[in-house]
Parts: C-alpha cells; sequence; structure tokens
C-alpha cells in the first residue's frame, strides 16, 4: 500500500502541452478520482504514474520512492483498462494469474520457468503450483466469479469481465489500483450496482485508488476526494461536497452537478449582499464578488418554485413554464425569464400535479446559496 | 549511457531486419543497375572491406557509360526481346479479361447452374506452376499430342495450336493466370446497385443498354485493374516462355536468364534485368492506382445488394462457357495425370500402357528432391515467420512505415530480376553465397515476404496495445508479454500466412532454375531439368506430386482459416 505523490509534472507530446504542471498528493487508502471532460490529460496522468508515458518533466512518487526511473512492469501498480483488456487466449483462472505466475518465473529455476511459461500460454500445457491455485481462487471467490474460472473471457458478461479486470489487477497486491474509465462499457443498471462493487472492495482491502472517469456522477458518488482536470491542468481539488458546494469557476460549477449559469455586474452592496444586475432584474447573493462582471451561479435544486398567487416574500422572479420533465423523484422545469430560460429542480411528491407548460409561477432563490464567481 | 539504454533489444532487432533487407535486396538491385552502366560486375561488399577491390569499382566507375543502353536499339536481339514480352502481355491481359467477362458476371450476378462447384474448378490454375501447364498443353497440342491426333484424323494435317508459339505461350497463360482477374472481376460486377440498375429500368432502357451503360462503366476501373495486374503476372511469369518459348522468340525473361546461365554477359543480364524491373514496377503502380480509387467507390456504410439475374437462357449459356474454361483446365490436369502414369504415349488419345514405374523412379532417384523442396520451403518458412513477425510488430506498434514500404519492394521484382540481381552480388568474396542453399531460402524469403507481412500485420493490428500493456502492468517485460500474450494471439495470422509462403515457394520457378545449386534442386528445377533431357514421364509423375501436396497444404490452410472464423 502506498501513497502516490505527483510534482510538477509536464508532459508534451510533439510540442503539444498535454499536462501543464500538474500536482496531486493522494493519501494511502483514498480513493481518488481523476474528473474531466475528455482530452484533459487525466488519462495521461494515470499513464504516467504507471509508466507507460514518460513524463517530460517532474517527478512521480509511490509510497516514499521515486519511479520515474522504474519501468512499468516493475511499478507494482495494478491497473483496470477501460477496455479491461483481458488475455482472450486465457481462461479466467489464467487471466487472474499472470501476474503470480510472472513473480513465480522471477524466483525460481528453469524448471519451473519453463512449466510457467507454457501455462500461460495454454493452462493444458502445465498445473498450476497450489499455492498459486489457492490465492486465484480466493480472488475470483470475493469477486463472485468462482464458478466461471474455466470460462474464456470472450464467454462472459460485460459485468464479469470487468470483475475478471478487478481480480487480475488486485491478485498482483498493488501498491496502488488505477482504474481508466472502467465502467464506461456498461449500461447503466450494471454501472451503479459495480460502483458499489468497487468501492466496498476498496475499503475492504483499504488500497490506494486512481480512478479516472469523465462522469461526474461517477466521480463524486465514489471518490473521497476529486480532482477536476482541464487543458493539462487541474482546476479545483476537494471532496465531493466541497466541488459540489463551493466551485471554484463557472466550469466546474457547470462540470460537477448542473447550474444555471448567467453574465451579470456587481451594482451595489445591501448589507453583506452584493447586488447583482442582470438583464431585466436583480438578484443578491452573500458571496463576494471579485470582479465587478461575474458569472452568476445558481444550482437549479436552490431555486423554489410556486404557482403565481402561491407565493410571498423577497427575491421573486417571475416567469412562465416552458417545459416540466418528469425524472422520477425530482421534477425539472425550464422556466423562461426574459432572455433567460431558468433550470429548476423539486422533489415530487406523489399526488402533488406538475405545473403545466405555460403557467406563471414565481421562483425565490436564498442569497446564500448564489454563487458570484 | 543514456545512448545505450536507449539501443535495446528492440531497436537492435529492428535494425537487424533493415540490414537485411540492404544486404539482399537494396543492394543487389542497385549494384545491378551499376553494372548496367558499368558493363562489367562489380563486388560492392569486397569494396567496403579490400581496397583493391574497392579501386578496381572505382576504374569500372570510370569507364561507365549509357553505352550499353544504347545497345539495346542497334543489339535488334534486346529490342525485339522486350517488344515481344510486352505484346505477349499486352495479349495475355486484353484475353484474360474478355474471356473472364462472362464468367465473371455469371459468378456476381447470376444464378447459373452448378455456380458453386465451377468456381472452386476456376480455381485450379492457382495450385498449378506454369510450367507444368505449359508442358500440359505440349502433352494436348504438340507434335504427338492426343488433341493434335484427334485434329489430324478428323481434318487432316498440322497442327491445332502450336504450342511453341506465341499463340501457345499466350494461351497457356490466359488459361492458368485468368483467377487472378477473376476475383476482382466479380467484385467489379457488384458494385453496380440494383437500385441504379432498376432505376434506368424505369426510365425505359431494355436490358442489355442497362449493362452497356450502367453495370459495365461501373465495373470498368475494376476491369482495367484486373487486365494490369495480368500484364504484371505475364511479364514476369517465367515457366511458361521458358518451356514453350522457339529459339526465334525472344522473350525478355528467358533472354536475361540465357545471358546469364548460357553465356554470363553480366551487362547484357544486368541491362535487361533493370528493364524488367522498371516494366513490372510500372505497371503494379499504375495498377495500384487503379485499385486505390476503386477501394474508394466501394466504401459505403450501406450494404449494397445486386439483382440475381435467373434468366434460363442467359444463366445455361454463361454456365456452359463456363464449363468449356474449365474443361480446358481439367484435360490439361488429366493429360499430365495419364502421362504420368503412361509406359510410353505415342500418337493417340491414351497413352499406349499404364505402369507406376514412373513414380517408382521418383521415388527411387528423385525423392531427394522432394525433400529438398520441403527443407528449402521451411527454411524459407522459418526465416519469413521471424522476419514477417517482428516487421508487423514494428510498423503497427510503432509506425514503422519505411519498414513497410521496404516489404512490399520485392512485389514489383520479377524472380528472373532478383535472381540475377542475387548471383551479381553474392558470387565473390567476402559474401560469396551465390550457389549455397542459404542464398536459395533467402531469395523465397524475400520473394514471398510481402504476402506474408500482409497476413501478420493485419492479426498484430487486431491485438489491441492495451492487452500489451495489461501484461506490462502485471509485471511481464517486453519480452514475457510478446511470448505469453502478443505470440499466443498472433499464431492464426503466422499459419495462415506461412502456409502460403511453403506453397509459393515449392511452386516457384524462375529463382529455382536460375540459382539452386545440384546438390538442393527442389522438384520445380527437376521436373524442367527432366523435361529438358525428355524425360517426359518422371516429370509428368513429379508435377503430380508437387501438385498434390500444394492440394494437400492448401485444404489444410483453408481449415485452419475457417477454424479462426
Amino acid at each position: 500500500m502506498g501513497s502516490v505523490t505527483v510534482k510538477n509534472l509536464i508532459k508534451q507530446y510533439d510540442g503539444v502541452m498535454a499536462l501543464n504542471n500538474v500536482n496531486l498528493e493522494i493519501q494511502e487508502g483514498e480513493f481518488f478520482a481523476l474528473l474531466g471532460p475528455s482530452g484533459c490529460g487525466k488519462t495521461t496522468t494515470m499513464r504516467c504514474i504507471a509508466g507507460f508515458e514518460k513524463p517530460t518533466n517532474g517527478e512521480i512518487f509511490i509510497g516514499k520512492q521515486k519511479v520515474n526511473d522504474i519501468p512499468a512492469n516493475k511499478r507494482n501498480c495494478g491497473m483496470v483498462f477501460q477496455s479491461y483488456a483481458l488475455f482472450p487466449h486465457l481462461d479466467v483462472f489464467q487471466n487472474v494469474a499472470y501476474s503470480l505466475n510472472i513473480k513465480e518465473l522471477e524466483k525460481r529455476g528453469p524448471g519451473t520457468k519453463i512449466k510457467t511459461y507454457a501455462r500461460m500460454i495454454n493452462k493444458k500445457l502445465a498445473k498450476s503450483p497450489p499455492e498459486i491455485e489457492k490465492k486465484v481462487m480466493e480472488i475470483l471467490e470475493y469477486v463472485e466469479l468462482a464458478p466461471y474460472r474455466n470460462r474464456l473471457t470472450s464467454e462472459l458478461s460485460g459485468g464479469q469481465q470487468q470483475r475478471v479486470a478487478l481480480a487480475r489487477a488486485l491478485a498482483m497486491e498493488p501498491a496502488v489500483l488505477l482504474m481508466d474509465e472502467p465502467l464506461s462499457n456498461l449500461d447503466k443498471k450494471l454501472r451503479n450496482s459495480m460502483r458499489a462493487t468497487i468501492r466496498k472492495i476498496q475499503l475492504d482491502l483499504g488500497i490506494t485508488t486512481i480512478f479516472v472517469t469523465h462522469d461526474q456522477e461517477e466521480a463524486m458518488s465514489m471518490a473521497d476526494r476529486v480532482a477536476v482536470m482541464k487543458d493539462g491542468d487541474v482546476i479545483q481539488l476537494g471532496t465531493p461536497t466541497e466541488l459540489y458546494s463551493n466551485p471554484k469557476s463557472a466550469f466546474i460549477a457547470d462540470f460537477v452537478g448542473s447550474s444555471n449559469i448567467f453574465k451579470g455586474s456587481v451594482i451595489g452592496q445591501d448589507g453583506e449582499r452584493s447586488i447583482v444586475q442582470l438583464d431585466g432584474f436583480q438578484i443578491r447573493s452573500t458571496s463576494i464578488p471579485k470582479n465587478k462582471e461575474v458569472e452568476v451561479v445558481i444550482r437549479p435544486e436552490n431555486i423554489e418554485i410556486a404557482l403565481g398567487e402561491e407565493h410571498p416574500g423577497d427575491d421573486i422572479l417571475e416567469g412562465k413554464v416552458l417545459m416540466s420533465t418528469y425524472l422520477g423523484s425530482i421534477v425539472r422545469y425550464d422556466v423562461e425569464i426574459g432572455p433567460y430560460i431558468v433550470m429548476v429542480d423539486t422533489t415530487y411528491q406523489s399526488g402533488k400535479s406538475v405545473y403545466p407548460p405555460g403557467a406563471n409561477v414565481k421562483l425565490t432563490v436564498d442569497p446564500e446559496k448564489v454563487f458570484l464567481l | 549511457m543514456k545512448m545505450l539504454k536507449r539501443f535495446d533489444g528492440h531497436s537492435l532487432i529492428k535494425a537487424l531486419i533493415v540490414l537485411f533487407f540492404i544486404v539482399f535486396l537494396v543492394v543487389p538491385l542497385f549494384s545491378i543497375l551499376i553494372v548496367s552502366i558499368t558493363g562489367v560486375p562489380i563486388n560492392v561488399f569486397g569494396s567496403l572491406v579490400d581496397p583493391e577491390t574497392f579501386k578496381s569499382t572505382i576504374d569500372a566507375f570510370k569507364n561507365s557509360s549509357l553505352e550499353f543502353y544504347k545497345s539495346i536499339a542497334s543489339k535488334s536481339g534486346y529490342l525485339s526481346a522486350l517488344m515481344n514480352s510486352l505484346e505477349l502481355s499486352l495479349l495475355v491481359s486484353v484475353v484474360v479479361v474478355v474471356m473472364c467477362l462472362p464468367i465473371a458476371y455469371g459468378i456476381a450476378r447470376t444464378k447459373m447452374p452448378f455456380k458453386k462447384t465451377l468456381t472452386a474448378l476456376c480455381t485450379i490454375p492457382l495450385i498449378v506452376p506454369t510450367f507444368i501447364a505449359a508442358n500440359a498443353f505440349i502433352v494436348m497440342f504438340g507434335r504427338s499430342g492426343w488433341v493434335t491426333y484427334i485434329y489430324e484424323s478428323l481434318r487432316g494435317n498440322g497442327l491445332l495450336i502450336n504450342p511453341s508459339s506465341m499463340i501457345g505461350i499466350a494461351m497457356v497463360q490466359v488459361f492458368f493466370f485468368f483467377p487472378y482477374a477473376l476475383w476482382p472481376m466479380v467484385a467489379a460486377f457488384k458494385l453496380s446497385d440494383i437500385t441504379l440498375e432498376e432505376g434506368s429500368q424505369n426510365l425505359g432502357a431494355k436490358n442489355w443498354f442497362t449493362f452497356a451503360f450502367v453495370t459495365m462503366p461501373l465495373a470498368l476501373p475494376g476491369l482495367i485493374s484486373s487486365a494490369l495486374l495480368i500484364f504484371t503476372v505475364s511479364f514476369s511469369d517465367f515457366g511458361t516462355p521458358i518451356i514453350l518459348a522457339p529459339k526465334d522468340l525472344n522473350l525478355i525473361v528467358v533472354e536475361a536468364y540465357r545471358e546469364i546461365a548460357g553465356f554470363f554477359n553480366w551487362a547484357g543480364a544486368a541491362i535487361l534485368t533493370v528493364i524488367m524491373v522498371v516494366v513490372a514496377a510500372f505497371f503494379f503502380c499504375l495498377q495500384h492506382l487503379f485499385t486505390k480509387g476503386k477501394s474508394y467507390g466501394t466504401v459505403s456504410g450501406k450494404p449494397k445488394k445486386q439483382k440475381i439475374i435467373k434468366n434460363k437462357w442467359l444463366t445455361r449459356t454463361i454456365a456452359g462457357y463456363t464449363c468449356l474454361v474449365v474443361l480446358v483446365l481439367l484435360l490439361a490436369m488429366i493429360s499430365v495425370l495419364l502421362q504420368s502414369f503412361a509406359t510410353t504415349w505415342g500418337v493417340g488419345v491414351l497413352p499406349d500402357g499404364y505402369t507406376m514405374a514412373n513414380y517408382q523412379a521418383v521415388f527411387s532417384s528423385s525423392f531427394e528432391n522432394v525433400t529438398n523442396s520441403l527443407i528449402l520451403a521451411s527454411g524459407a518458412l522459418v526465416l519469413s515467420v521471424v522476419i514477417a513477425t517482428f516487421v508487423s510488430y514494428f510498423v503497427v506498434r510503432q509506425n514503422a512505415s519505411k519498414l513497410d514500404f521496404m516489404t512490399t519492394v520485392p512485389l514489383v521484382v520479377p524472380g528472373i530480376a532478383l535472381g540475377i540481381a542475387l548471383i551479381q552480388t553474392f558470387n565473390t568474396a567476402p559474401l560469396q553465397l551465390t550457389g549455397t542453399a542459404t542464398i536459395l531460402i533467402i531469395a523465397y524469403t524475400i520473394r514471398r515476404l510481402p504476402y506474408m507481412v500482409r497476413s501478420t500485420v493485419g492479426t498484430m493490428r487486431s491485438i489491441k496495445q492495451d492487452i500489451e500493456e495489461a501484461a506490462v502492468n502485471l509485471g511481464a517485460s517486453r519480452l514475457t508479454a510478446a511470448i505469453t500474450v502478443v505470440g499466443p494471439l498472433m499464431i492464426p495470422g503466422i499459419a495462415a500466412g506461412s502456409i502460403l509462403v511453403f506453397i509459393t515457394v515449392i511452386k516457384e520457378t524462375s529463382v529455382s532454375i536460375l540459382m539452386a545449386p545440384a546438390e538442393w534442386a527442389p522438384m520445380s528445377l527437376a521436373i524442367f531439368q527432366n523435361i529438358l533431357r525428355g524425360e517426359y514421364y518422371t516429370a509428368a509423375a513429379m508435377s503430380i506430386i508437387l501438385v498434390v501436396l500444394v492440394l494437400v497444404l492448401q485444404a489444410i490452410a483453408t481449415k485452419l482459416s475457417k477454424g479462426d472464423a
């Protein structure tokens, strides 16, 4: 087990900057997510840690050891590939046993060596020694794949293949577990249950895990901490709740959960609150603006919605429902206010009716939940 | 230290492969070009190690001129050889395309009777080396051939067709090269979409009109490309002319062979070699241009559907015509088979008597040739497997496009030209290899490597890089990953490619006849020598053994490739 430290990591491909001074400190036993849109450098960062890419500059430590000059096959980072990269010519058992066989190759004499090579090519050629047999079966039981030990990986379902890939990486008892978009090939339902499985295994084993994803929901629901990347930079790093409730930029506010983002300018103060002028109305916020020109960020669930005649109180905006989308537990309204279309989420209580398109509604926002960025 | 580290196993192997190509392909072709202007043999490798040789090479350069090229025009032999060869290739390529038109159309677009059987029989020529086919035509149409016998008893005097003439050579090439054009042409006829043809009919066009103005124009690039392919194949063919060409018919391949094997005329052989390579390369490139355009036209997401013609009159006519073509092939092969069992075969439809003695003779006195063929083919197989595997790794994983190009160069070098180039380069110290099995195996390997590389590159592309990375990630070194993961996954591609190499090496004529030393004579050389000596019956028996061997291997290859799918 080990911590992972990335210092001033820079990676250039033919002069194009892929990573621009990335710094990360990942604690031992932490579940750490690298989140960002495609091309942001998250996979490159992971591949540098795994040793598949040579950094142009910067240092990488696993535990206390600097690994820049250690080849990929000696770094002891178990990796789960996006495509799973299972060995198609080997069965489930031999896939999982692969790293154990490699260790066998290193320590014993020529006889064992030949036998090991033989069973890595085709299991019929040689039998596995009892200690490997025992260890692999333990892991297979753990991921609930013991009955499938003799199957070829092509004969398994997507979820099962995913678990083989995970088991294969865990079998080497890696210092760090690296997962590259491991759930992107699964359907939604399976993805949700695999999230739980992966998180449970990670907590059980207390293994330091770096998880690359472009799916913010995945990162937020699984990780202890999330680093959001964009254009080769880490633009914000924090726990999921920090990122959600205190986004440092409009990009993060939009990428991590959905947000209403409007451009406006600060025109005055009302006690601790700043008054922001938008096109046609004003809005108040408790957050402290850095500039005069600001981006107003409001989460859809922080807006309350009521029919025109029902709602008393301050900070009322009047608008018209354009569309209502029933999403099960919540209802999403698109409300037209002047030139803006505002997203509003309300929890749906069964029996209550949904406001129809065209309905005149009033919106209220707590100034404490309006961010000025 | 850093330099040393970067020069790891991979780059060492890559350097060795590049060196192999430079030594055995680039330098020989280059030095034959030099010989063609200096007029005397030069020793490239000797010049590198020995100052004395270097000096004489420089002297040779001082005397170099384009004199020898001018002599082509004056020395009428070379010019007429080139003209005759071009005429033959033109004739063959036009006739093949015209002959194949109905067959290709029948296979692609009609429901003709016995389509499957006829299609299968159309592949016979692929397993028969042309010099065996040429000999078969002598058995049929020669002075004492059985067709001639029937012809004479029906009508009187002379030969129906003289096999030892331009027409005879063209006929053998037409019948035994047409499959190379047939399949591209079938594909070309499938280009035209049903919607286009129905559109044409909907506008009031008659069937023949639609065929002439819609189907044909769409197929035309494919037909031209097929003709160009046949042109190159016919131009490079050595087996047919060496058996059939009469003394007064000059063909460039035969002329080059005689210059080197008969007169040791290096200057002449070199000029002819350069001309051969240039012509073959030109038509090869031309054909590739056409193929490129064609494939561009066919790539589309929507599956094409052809209208299948069921008109009984038309399909039966086409099937009957195809039967006639196939019949010629079958009769040619049956003639060789009968000859192999014949005691003697004088003038008559059938041999005078039957015996196993010819086969006994082969097994008792010439069995060595069979084992030689197998050993040489195995050698070429091993060498090409090793080279092709690494080449495909570098091409796919490291984008080694120069290496990729280098492995396709042998496609444009006619066998006889490669042979002459290799003999010239390696017949003196320090690398005296001419007349050894080694150089023969290397020649076979270079000639067939392009096919092997195509096969292995295809398989390598299907192995995703992350599978290899996964092995490395799990602790395997690059070498261990190659042995345990990449290797096993490559096996189907290697197997398919290596059987192809094995078959073509056994069939190989030009390089074998030109380069094989007596103690390593393969079957093809033995058959050739038997024919020259007039031992036709043992030649026939050995031919049948060769064809059966190829047939068996082909069957195994088909079974293997079906197993993958």
